[in-house]
């Protein structure tokens, strides 16, 4: 077969991927510094301009046509795309300063789409006749459009830094622009530094633009440096916030949002904030309606007055009433000796000094351009200047001569003059033979020449066009200027204050947790039997805390998981397994539950509560020097099943831990594990009994402290075989663990009988046969203990 | 008998065994190799009874040399041999003779069993060609003979002895089962069964025949035998262990009044296998064709899974899991021990009761939803085993629908529906244009030459495969179309003998996007069809660049060169009108097969990796259309300024 060539396949995908990514890169997604406009956004311009002629003071006309103009003969891509861009040149929720005045619905704050183009219509703004109005004084060049039947402009002569009072946003193909819209009588008081002080810096700069200005307002909360750095490297993020006011109505207090951040979704921000609200995740608010009109106004009801700064403060964090605004400021920036300009990321005063080149030299074509109309019309008021000299004789040789280009030719021979000039001539309509007519003519004539001297003044220094250009940007200021809508930088009171406890109501709950590992809350139960569980369950612990407080559950792996009480669930059913909170390992159970409420802390002994007289350190099993760094009571003490047991810090893990918990002991290997963990203070003694039937009882304190999870010290030597079956911790020397023999024979465990040393054997209370059963009863904690 | 005379002498009660040898099949399930057996299960089970009450702790079955013959001896309490108050015969004859009499009814002396008609062992004797049973209980030994179903003599004393125990040796009767003897394997294979539904019982199988002793015994219960079921399917279980529940609540009564099973066990876990399997007894007593056990334990296991799955969100929002994708894999026994239990048949192989169901159902629900929350490894295994079933299962929907959508007269059913296939079925003078976009597409249709081209259009720019995981790029619809269009599989299962076209033409646009598109099929075929490239079955078409029209007539022109020729051979007068290409759909279905398509005119681009250039293509795809966007902007930068034609 014919006509088949090899080609490489790196080679064919790299030369058509780059192709494509210039493509994108230069001509689609990114706007050009000069005039701040994408192509297509161009494109529907000037086609609204120059063939539809939909000028500010004439009529609408329907967007399709303006679309269907725009594609046919410039932009050959989708109608929805051109649609979209034009129809965002109308919002004025999108832009500072909308360049397309539309009729008809054209999109809302709440991301409702526009109608279809077939019903709305549209026309020019004023200000975007700034960007076009000079277009038909060659102040800037043209190319031919795509399919070679037209020209269109490369870029508009914007007679304002359009780029950065309207902004603008692309994505292309490894780069992206996103430059907030700014306020024009800043972006402008900035170009005018720069052209009195070619020197300034952005410092200086930023003192004229203070930062980005939306259309929707808002706060920006970022410090002045901060902004500073941002507009010297060209990125950065910027945070916006939503502004809101107090109202008061009737005994009710509300809050008034009345600005959300750039470019969200109201409508959506308002459905976040009421699930919020029907989650009774902000307690502080009750209410959310929207009363938008025109005008933001989204009306949150309080609870109470004094809860708004609490409310605000979890919106902000919640929501995206706060949001940050990624800052990039990447254009299409002409090049010398570059035919296609190349994208850079700029600084702010690259920016300007970018735009503020492109206007010096609009201005420059504009000036030439009107200097070359008035020295063709000096040159026919010259021609009529001399022919009026001899007017008769003029007269006679046109009469004379035998057709119009004879004439010319015998006009051109008698007073030296040119076609250009016998033209003009013989075009004149007799009236302006009058002898009047010779005066206006050279009126005219000293006019036009006069005017041509104060061009060629201006031209012949640089000086002269930047003073143009300075004149023609105060006169836009002043014509188009509109007072800023974002405020910037955040005073004191808009600093809220954000606590995680400020949304928990707070309240006493009675928390259980099964043997099984189930665990909820409810806020009364008639009687303990009556609490609901799943069949063949029991509770193991009962306890009532405040819904601020935290709660710790100790597993036999020797971790601590800890939760806010609020983030139990509140059920009378069954509640939900552990598992659903906390990344349990498999088989991990609960062994110790802790509640931080103070209340449920333990009475710390007298001794303890102070701080520790010097010679109460004596009473520690530890030396002095190392008594001042020893954690205080209340601790936790711990015996696994190999009989080690350690005593640490409660306190260690009275806040909220992730879902992995924090270690508190170590335990070895699978088949070791903790028995139980309780709350100690020191006085109370350590009841242990095997399962070979060994028991032993020792003071707390016996038990080293430890810091971080270690494996623990000794608590009861035992034989390879055997294991820890029943600890409990008694505050009194009659009480402690109850074991059950297999035949039913109960043994207590009470420091009085079996009192002894740490580490010890223990008592010999079977010689044959086991325990079986350690009687557990539920944990139940319902009255406070720690109260004054 | 005369026609018509049918009186009540015709009405026959039929006494004692009678009735058994008449209709054997009401008792036993039939006369054939399982009726046969199913005589050993009856006295084997009557023994297993007396074990699982906690009075036999051994069992033996002997299989006689001549193979008909067998013997079931226990180390239970012995049938009763005093004489019964009532019948004023001995116990033990009345047992053997007398349908329905047995110490089964009331559960004074048994409290579950798997005989419960009372009529196991007589219906045996009934018919046996000949039956001893020998009792040993009270310091002696007791005997009986029977031919038939029929004592030879009464029950006698042969001699003291120790201990208890019963003993029958039987030899079914030629005349019902003909020559059949019992097998060896089913024998032991049956008896291991009960091995495992009765933990710690121990049955010795003495093979006389082939002179062999079996001794069956598993302290693991259904563990054990579900380890075994696994073995011998040659399965693996996806779980470290199984979920096993024991649980023994005798005379407990539940909310409905009806008592709870006296002892559950229940064994399962999960295998990769498409199958589920389910295996049941009650009372021992296997229950092949299911019941109401079966149905409370399947709704538990989905139950229990899906209530883990959605208290820790596992299950995916987009996807619906059916109880038959949690149950698949699934292997299970469960094993139930019932007061009153209530069989389909004397054969038993259907349970009943309907109350069963539901309790099953509760128990093994809460117990397995437990045993999920305690086991996160397992239960995380089972639920992604279920969401892979359930995805299976819906892309095996799809490809069905897709199949149902074709004609029916089409032969290649699995094709894409928006391929217009050529009518070649020879591969080699095959070729396939994908085309950007439906409107191109309907140019490419209408222009092509049906015999050898074929058409697949593609909408809009294809899934980045350098960026998107495998699994996206399988399920990409755009892509599994092309695949699939092509026939030669992807990634491990590519197999180039099935490849449908040996051209695969790229056929896009000559504009930017066109290029994207382009980059982002070789890039997909680079990745997972790279043989494809290597065998040169990949292709580039070559549609013009050039649109130019002079007074009435347009050419087209591949390049410069060609425009330039064009130019030159216009008249003087004639001002011609270039135009840069821009879609295919610009052109007439005609032009586009004399500038594009036909093969005697087109141009084509063979993709290919040549030698010492294979680094270089990787790193231009990885850098060009990976994941890193700074190696991209450099390499885009790098090579700006060898660009020469760019859209505007």
């Amino acid at each position: 077969m014919n006509g088949i060539e090899p080609v490489a396949l790196h080679e064919a995908t790299r030369r058509r991927y780059v192709n494509y990514a210039l493509s994108v890169i230069t001509a689609r997604a990114l706007p050009d510094v000069r005039d701040g406009l994408k192509p297509v956004q161009r494109r529907i311009l000037y086609a609204m301009f120059h063939n539809l002629r939909l000028l500010p003071e004439g009529r609408f006309r329907k967007s399709a046509a303006v679309v269907g103009e725009a594609m046919a003969k410039y932009h050959p891509h989708g109608d929805t795309s051109i649609y979209d861009a034009m129809v965002r040149m109308a919002q004025p929720f999108s832009l500072l300063h909308p360049l397309v005045d539309g009729h008809g619905n054209f999109g809302s704050p709440d991301g409702d789409a526009a109608a279809a183009m077939r019903y709305t219509e549209c026309k020019l703004t004023p200000i975007a006749l700034e960007l076009l109005r000079e277009l038909r004084q060659r102040t800037v060049d043209f190319r031919p459009t795509y399919d070679g039947q037209l020209f269109e402009p490369i870029v508009l002569p914007a007679r304002f830094p359009q780029l950065l009072v309207n902004g603008s946003e692309g994505i292309a193909v490894g780069m992206a622009t996103r430059v907030p819209p700014h306020s024009l009588r800043e972006v402008i008081d900035a170009c005018l530094l720069l052209i009195d002080n070619p020197e300034a810096t952005v410092p200086e700069l930023c003192r004229k633009l203070k930062g980005p200005d939306f259309p929707t307002g808002g706060l920006i909360l970022n410090d002045r440096a901060d902004l500073v750095s941002i507009y010297e490297t060209g990125s950065g993020p910027v945070r916006v916030q939503g502004t809101w006011e107090l109202e008061k109505r009737g005994r009710k207090h509300f809050v008034v949002v009345t600005s959300i951040p750039y470019a969200q979704n109201k409508a959506s921000l308002i459905e976040k904030i009421g699930a919020l609200v029907a989650a009774r995740k902000v307690p502080q608010l009750q209410d959310v309606r929207d009363e938008s009109t025109e005008i933001c106004r989204i009306v949150l009801e309080l609870r109470r007055r004094d809860d708004a700064q609490a409310a605000m403060a979890y919106l902000f964090k919640h929501t995206p009433l706060q949001q940050t605004y990624h800052v990039n400021l990447t254009a299409l920036c002409p090049q010398r000796g570059a035919e296609v300009p190349v994208p850079a990321r700029l600084d702010l005063r690259t920016l300007l000094r970018h735009w503020l080149r492109f206007r010096f030299d609009a201005v420059r074509r504009r000036f030439e351009f009107e200097l070359q109309k008035l020295r063709e019309r000096i040159h026919i008021l010259e021609g009529f200047e001399i022919i009026f000299v001899d007017l008769d004789e003029a007269i006679r040789i046109i009469r004379a001569s035998e057709g119009r280009r004879d004439a010319s030719e015998r006009l051109m021979d008698r007073f030296g003059l040119d076609d250009l000039q016998t033209d003009a001539i013989l075009d004149l309509k007799l009236y302006r033979l009058s002898r009047l007519e010779i005066l206006e003519i050279r009126q005219e004539l000293d006019e036009k020449r006069s005017e041509a001297e104060r061009i060629e003044a201006i031209l012949a220094e640089e000086r002269g066009i930047w003073g143009v250009v300075r004149e023609e940007l105060v006169q836009l200021r002043a014509s188009f200027g509109k007072p800023r809508r974002t405020r910037i930088g955040a005073s004191d009171e808009d600093e809220l204050d954000y606590r995680d406890d400020a949304y928990i109501v707070a309240e006493d709950t009675f928390v259980i947790l099964t043997r099984d590992g189930w665990i909820k809350r409810q806020s009364s139960f008639t009687d303990i039997s009556r609490i609901r569980i799943r069949e063949g369950d029991e509770i193991a612990w009962l306890i009532r805390a405040s819904t601020r407080s935290s709660m710790a559950f100790f597993s036999d792996q020797g971790r601590a998981y800890v939760m806010k009480v609020d983030d139990i669930p509140a059920t009378t059913g069954y509640g939900g397994p552990v598992q659903k909170h906390f990344q349990f390992a498999d088989r991990e159970r609960v062994v110790g539950v802790q509640s931080f409420d103070p209340r449920n802390l333990p009475l710390l002994p007298p001794s303890a509560a102070d701080p520790p007289a010097p010679g109460a350190q004596a009473a520690l099993p530890l030396s002095a020097s190392e008594a001042p760094a020893e954690p205080p009571p209340p601790w936790g003490l711990a015996v696994s099943l190999r009989g080690r047991t350690a005593r640490f810090a409660l306190m260690a893990h009275s806040e909220p831990s992730t879902r992995a918990g924090r270690k508190y002991m170590r335990v070895s290997g699978a088949d070791d594990g903790v028995v139980a963990v309780y709350p100690c203070v020191g006085e109370e003694h350590v009841s242990l009994a095997s399962e070979r039937g060994r028991v032993l009882s020792f003071p707390a304190t016996d038990v080293n402290l430890i810091r971080g999870a270690g494996k623990g010290v000794l608590a009861m030597k035992l034989r390879p075989e055997d294991r820890i079956l029943a600890f409990e911790l008694s505050a009194e020397r009659g009480g402690g663990a109850v074991v059950h023999t297999e035949r039913g024979r109960e043994v207590v465990v009470t420091p009085r009988r079996y009192g002894a040393s740490r580490a010890g054997r223990g008592a010999v209370v079977l010689k044959r046969g086991r325990f079986v059963r350690w009687d557990r009863e539920p944990v139940v904690i319902l009255d406070e203990q720690g109260e004054e | 008998m005369a026609a018509g005379r049918y009186t009540a002498r015709d009405i026959k009660v039929m006494e004692g065994l009678e009735a058994v040898r008449k209709r054997p099949g009401m008792y036993i399930g039939g006369t054939g190799r399982a009726g046969l057996h199913h005589l050993l299960w009856e006295l084997v089970d009557n023994a297993v009874d007396e074990a699982m009450n906690g009075y036999a702790s051994h069992i033996q079955v002997i299989l006689h040399k001549d193979a008909r013959t067998a013997s079931v001896v226990d180390n239970g309490r012995g049938i009763p041999v005093g004489i019964h108050p009532k019948f004023k015969k001995s116990a033990l004859e009345l047992v053997f003779t007398t349908l329905h009499a047995g110490g089964k009814f009331d559960q004074g002396s048994y409290v579950t069993s798997g005989g419960l008609h009372g009529v196991g062992a007589s219906v045996v004797n009934a018919l046996s060609s000949s039956l001893t049973v020998t009792v040993r209980r009270e310091g002696a030994e007791w005997r009986q003979e029977y031919r038939r179903g029929k004592p030879r003599g009464d029950v006698r004393q042969v001699g003291p002895a120790r201990g208890s125990g019963t003993r029958i040796q039987f030899t079914p009767d030629e005349q019902i089962f003909g020559e059949r003897a019992f097998d060896p394997d089913k024998v032991r294979e049956q008896l291991d069964v009960k091995a495992f539904l009765n933990p710690g019982l121990r049955i010795v199988l003495r093979d006389e025949a082939r002179g062999v002793t079996h001794e069956l015994q598993h302290e693991g219960g259904l563990r054990d035998y579900l380890e075994h079921l696994l073995k011998r399917s040659q399965q693996r279980s996806i779980l470290g262990e199984p979920f096993v529940l024991e649980r023994e609540d005798g005379g407990a009564v539940n909310g409905g009044g009806f008592p709870l099973p006296v002892k559950l066990s229940l064994a399962l876990h999960w295998t990769e296998s498409p199958k589920e399997q389910l295996l049941s007894f009650v009372n021992g007593i296997p229950t092949q064709d299911g019941g109401t056990h079966e149905q409370g334990f399947r709704d538990a296991v989905v139950k229990a899974v899906r209530s883990w799955a959605d208290t820790h969100e596992k299950f995916p929002r987009n996807l619906k899991v059916s109880a038959e994708d949690i149950r698949e894999g699934l292997v299970g026994i469960i094993s139930l021990f019932l007061v009153e239990p209530q069989f389909q048949g004397q054969t038993k192989d259907k349970l009943n009761n309907p109350e069963v169901r539901g309790q099953i159902d509760q128990m093994l629900r809460a117990a397995l939803e437990q045993w999920l929350h305690e086991h996160g490894t397992a239960a995380d295994l089972i639920v992604s085993r279920a969401i892979q079933a359930a995805r299976a299962r819906m892309a095996s929907r799809a490809a069905v629908q897709q199949v149902r959508r074709k004609s029916p007269v089409s032969r290649r059913l699995n094709l894409p529906g928006k391929l217009a296939d050529c009518s070649s079925n020879d591969p080699t003078i095959s070729e396939i244009f994908i085309v950007e976009g439906d409107s191109a597409g309907g140019s490419a249709k209408q222009g092509r030459d049906r015999e050898t081209m074929a058409i697949l259009p593609l909408r809009g720019k294809v899934l980045n495969a350098e960026q998107a995981t495998v699994a996206k790029v399988r399920g990409n619809n755009e892509l599994s179309d092309l695949v699939r269009a092509l026939g030669c599989g992807m990634g491990k299962d590519l197999d180039l003998s099935r490849l449908r076209y040996h051209r695969v033409i790229l056929l896009m646009d000559a504009d930017s996007d066109g290029h994207h598109i382009a980059t982002l099929l070789l890039t997909f075929f680079y990745r997972y069809l790279p043989e494809l490239i290597h065998q040169g079955h990949v292709y580039l078409a070559q549609p013009p660049l050039y649109r130019i029209t002079g007074g009435k007539k347009t050419w087209w022109a591949a390049d410069d060169r060609e425009k330039e020729r064009i130019l030159a051979r216009l008249p003087a007068r004639v001002k011609p009108e270039i135009m840069r290409f821009k879609g295919l759909g610009e052109m007439m279905p005609r032009t586009l097969f004399e500038t594009t398509l036909d093969p005697r005119r087109r141009r084509l681009l063979q993709v290919t990796i040549p030698e010492g250039h294979r680094s270089d293509t990787e790193v231009v795809i990885s850098s060009l259309l990976g994941r890193d966007p700074s190696a991209r902007y450099k390499e885009i930068m790098a090579r700006a300024g060898e660009v020469e034609e760019l859209d505007v």
